[in-house]
């Protein structure tokens, strides 16, 4: 549909993504591929990293939710996205709250006032 | 000069740990309600059975309802703006409320003569192939559209909550996304600030030497 906003992504657990589903962002499109990943524990690193890879290329996304302990799993990809559109968000998940010291935006801000800028 | 860069750079710290201080205050805020969602499913699923409220339970047909506007400053940040459809779903509602009232009122016939009627209509609308009613079957209805309707008909009152909770958390990743952006370009700017200021107090270290 041309005009309209951005989606919102979800890779998370099931009771995260319940839980934004509830709130509304579920999408399927014609194609039939959702906007959302329900990481169960035979999820695979390779298919997270694809679907995040997915999400990124997809113009229609706006911003991308990802469990923190999640974002650990695909660090590197997720260091890697440096454009602002769509924005990565790390969210708590039930077993592993959220850590600030882990999260790549507040890293790279972080970064500001570290030796290397003074250099 | 030099006066001027060093109170822009001054500047520019205190803005970026203001935003820095404000996206620690939404994040704590997000954390709590997600928590509070998490925990509302829960009480749901505790009295739903175990086995409610799962991702198998998702629907086939999904559209959003929520929608997040972008739009790029010129200082390089990336503004997101949450907007939510709901409102036309219910006004959707109201008119086929409204709808309903207005015919029975109108033709002021019996139930039984009402009921003949209707099927002729319903039969003229069979027979065309291109009518109206496949247009309109072809919408989804706003209770179809509602997510909680996936888990049941009749759902407690905590996945009502859940989707409340839920719903604001959506909200506030908006602003938390926008906040984020602003951050990654004001420390960018900074940078190059520092180096700019770097290079020059290397150049002026040499001459003091010298003198």
């Amino acid at each position: 549909m041309p005009g309209r906003g951005k989606l919102i992504a979800v890779i998370g657990d099931e009771d995260t993504c319940t839980g934004f589903l509830l709130g509304g962002i579920g999408e399927l499109n014609k194609n039939r591929k959702p906007n959302f990943l329900v990481v169960e524990k035979d999820t695979s690193i390779a298919e997270i990293e694809e679907t995040f890879k997915s999400f990124l290329a997809r113009s229609d996304i706006g911003i991308i939710l990802i469990n923190q302990f999640i974002a650990e799993m695909i660090r590197h990809a997720i260091d890697a996205h440096m454009e602002s559109i769509p924005a990565v968000l790390e969210i708590p998940s039930k077993e592993h709250p959220y850590d600030a010291s882990k999260d790549s935006i507040l890293r790279r801000a972080k970064g500001m006032f570290s030796a290397e800028d003074f250099r | 000069m030099r006066v001027d860069q060093q109170l822009r750079l001054d500047e520019q710290l205190l803005l970026f740990m203001d935003q820095l201080e404000a996206l620690e205050e939404k994040r704590h805020k997000l954390n709590s309600l997600i928590e509070e969602g998490w925990f509302s499913i829960a009480k749901a699923r505790y009295s739903m059975g175990n086995k409610q409220v799962s991702s198998l339970q998702y629907a086939s047909e999904m559209e959003p309802l929520v929608y997040i506007e972008t739009s790029m400053l010129e200082d390089g940040t990336a503004e997101f703006k949450c907007e939510r459809k709901e409102n036309k779903t219910e006004e959707l509602k109201s008119n086929t409320i409204e709808d309903i009232g207005a015919k029975e009122t109108v033709s002021g016939l019996r139930r039984r003569i009402n009921t003949i009627q209707k099927g002729v209509k319903e039969e003229d609308q069979e027979t065309d192939p291109q009518g109206k009613t496949k247009a309109e079957s072809g919408e989804s209805t706003p209770e179809h559209r509602d997510p909680l309707k996936w888990f049941g008909i009749l759902v407690p009152q905590n996945l009502k909550q859940a989707q409340s909770a839920f719903k604001e958390v959506i909200t506030l990743s908006a602003e938390i996304a926008s906040l984020q952006s602003a951050i990654i370009a004001i420390r960018k700017e900074m940078q190059g600030q520092m180096k700019e200021k770097q290079q020059k107090t290397e150049k002026t270290q040499p001459e003091m030497e010298n003198e």
